[in-house]
């Protein structure tokens, strides 16, 4: 459900849409068939002076975000001295010896990578495999109390990074759980698990209820038509839930800044431990930074549909 | 009522049967997920209460020693405290309304946008997903007052101090940063909201003679206000969680000019190892983000969309 006064056609259709689906994919102009014709209408005929400054804003836009990233990419491929160099250089013969100083030498990648994949990945699944029947339960709910509970989930997402860690980290250090995997996971719990109940019961609210009674009507019991109905169609619910987590606790900096130890330091804190007294080793840095960022991107992307509505906790939902 | 009317109440609750088994079924879904959030909030909640209210010392076992009201006294009567207040509160106003108005603006140019769209706008995402511990190292590669590009290309223009290094400038580059990241984050709800204003409206406007200035102010951002608010919303709930820029560029400094409230408080946990003032101060920021989420949800809720 959307707060837009009107309807939206796109989260209307996907329902009913998905099981047609299978049987070939609708072709995207019919989807887009309203947006195309409104664009017929002579309103629509943009001026040419309202086209130029739309394409400056969005040349401006584009360069303003891709500069800092290309040069960053560039960079972990160029040769030391051209890093440090006072003058910007452009052209240069690659180098791919940032990213094997990574692995080689004093630094040792791998375990960092290792600690990040299992921390973000064991988070995102515990989140979604928890979150699916939270979420699917406070969706279909009828108990009173009910608002006070979402109310409840939404603000334990959205309580400061700062202020869960004070506490946590004295109870962690009481169970012996700093510089743990599990620790970190857990820690990445506290703001994944509230966010994949909240979005999950957003995506499932969305469903047509009449769908599981039919399943019910047909012997099914409760369970069955949630893990055999409710589920299935909410497929891109739980991989944007999925993503989305994996990217938040991958991210993370802060809980992995005070819990983690050398035995459970991510790859932020790798990025942060080239920043020595010492200098900066720049061109690992480079290096480091493509690494923890690429992959995230590319998952983002994927879910880009749905992103919207992932980032909103379903208050929004459309392209 | 007497007491065998309240023995039958349930007994009868129990008999008829399907809502009272709906409720059981969708209590017992929710048990797996509830109970672990509730043990990973609760408990750490009322941790920072007790810790509020003591002196925590780590040294030699832990200890929590009570000390009244001491940590809340401090709290009321550092002069300093309302100086990192007034500046998160200004640093909270600058991000998040270059935000909003950058993201509409963005929004509605990609929104006219007929070929290539999608390119363009995946482009424009991209930085959402950075992590910002990058986008805070990345920002002082980028301002490294030897060889940073950015340091170069404010040289071409006639600026060329030590960006990181200014009161001024750190702040404006910290805002910049984060900007950077989160501006796209308001472009993608506005666009999601531009493309739901059903094509008519706008002919109507313009069938009754509106110009493009006058349907875009009276017809097209009156009709995503919502979903303005949301982004609003979504991203000052954000704003209050993360610090992570600040920490890795400029560390509060030049002078406190970006020591915002979380900065303070990590500061003031991990480095003072004063435990018992950060707790009020952790405190002091979960308020502020309970009376934000609190806006949220009255929000969905006054749409009929209270869950």
């Amino acid at each position: 459900m959307s707060v837009l006064d009107t309807p939206n056609p796109r989260r209307a259709e996907s329902a009913g849409q998905r099981e047609t689906a299978e049987q070939g994919k609708r072709p995207a102009s019919t989807r887009r068939a309203p947006r195309g014709g409104s664009r017929s209408s002579p309103l629509d005929r943009t001026g040419t002076g309202t086209r130029i400054v739309i394409l400056v804003v969005l040349v401006l836009a584009l360069l303003w975000t891709l500069v800092p990233l290309v040069w960053m990419v560039l960079s972990s491929f160029k040769p030391a001295t051209a890093i440090t160099s006072a003058e910007p250089s452009w052209s240069f013969t690659p180098t791919g010896e940032h990213y094997a100083g990574l692995f080689t030498g004093g630094n040792e990648l791998i375990p960092y990578l290792w600690h990040s994949v299992a921390a973000a990945g064991l988070s995102a699944v515990l989140s979604v495999v928890l979150g699916a029947p939270a979420g699917y339960g406070l969706a279909r709910s009828e108990m009173r109390g009910k608002r006070h509970l979402s109310f409840w989930i939404i603000s334990t997402r959205m309580a400061p990074i700062a202020a869960v860690v004070l506490p946590l980290f004295l109870m962690f250090r009481q169970v012996g759980l700093i510089d743990t995997i599990p620790g970190l996971v857990l820690a990445y719990m506290t703001f994944n698990l509230p966010f994949a109940i909240w979005l999950l019961s957003s995506f499932f609210s969305d469903l047509p209820p009449a769908l599981e009674e039919s399943a019910l009507v047909e012997g099914c019991t409760r369970w069955q038509a949630f893990r055999h109905v409710a589920l299935p169609l909410t497929k891109p619910g739980l991989v944007t839930t999925f993503v989305l987590c994996l990217v938040f606790a991958w991210n993370d900096y802060a809980f992995a800044l005070v819990f983690s130890g050398p035995d459970s330091q991510t790859l932020p804190i790798a990025a942060s431990q080239l920043v020595t007294q010492a200098g900066i080793d720049w061109g690992q840095l480079c290096a480091i930074g493509t690494f923890v960022v690429v992959p995230m991107m590319l998952a983002g992307l994927a879910v880009r549909r749905w992103l919207v509505t992932g980032l909103t906790l379903g208050a929004v939902t459309g392209e | 009522m007497n007491a065998s009317e309240d023995v039958r109440e349930p007994l009868k609750r129990r008999r008829n049967g399907a809502a009272s088994r709906h409720v059981g079924f969708t209590g017992r879904m929710m048990l797996p997920g509830i109970v672990p959030l509730a043990a990973l909030t609760v408990l750490p909640f009322l941790t920072i209460v007790v810790m509020s209210f003591s002196d925590v010392r780590l040294l030699g076992g832990m200890r929590l020693d009570f000390a009244g009201l001491k940590n809340w006294g401090r709290f009321f009567t550092d002069p300093d405290m309302g100086w990192f207040w007034l500046r998160t509160a200004g640093y909270f106003a600058l991000t998040l309304g270059l935000e909003m108005v950058l993201g509409v603006v963005l929004a509605l140019c990609v929104w006219r946008l007929v070929r290539g769209r999608n390119l363009v706008l995946s482009l424009l995402l991209l930085p959402m997903f950075v992590a910002p511990v990058i986008v805070g190292l990345l920002g002082r590669f980028l301002t490294d007052p030897t060889f940073g590009l950015y340091t170069w290309l404010l040289e071409r223009i006639g600026y060329d101090g030590d960006l990181l290094g200014d009161t001024f400038t750190a702040f404006a580059a910290v805002v910049a940063m984060d900007v950077w990241e989160w501006t796209p984050l308001i472009a993608l709800i506005t666009l999601a909201g531009l493309s739901a204003v059903p094509p008519t409206l706008r002919e109507a406007a313009a069938l009754d003679g509106a110009g493009r200035w006058q349907t875009l102010r009276h017809i097209v951002l009156p009709s995503i206000s919502n979903v303005l608010l949301v982004a609003l919303l979504i991203r000052a709930m954000d704003a209050i969680r993360y610090f992570d820029i600040i920490w890795v560029t400029t560390n509060g400094g030049p002078a406190n000019a970006t020591k915002i409230v979380p900065v303070r408080l990590y500061e003031t946990a991990f480095r003072f190892f004063d435990f018992g003032y950060a707790a009020v101060v952790g405190l002091a920021m979960l308020f502020a983000s309970i009376v934000v989420a609190r806006l949220f949800v009255r929000m969905l809720d006054r749409k009929g969309l209270a869950r």
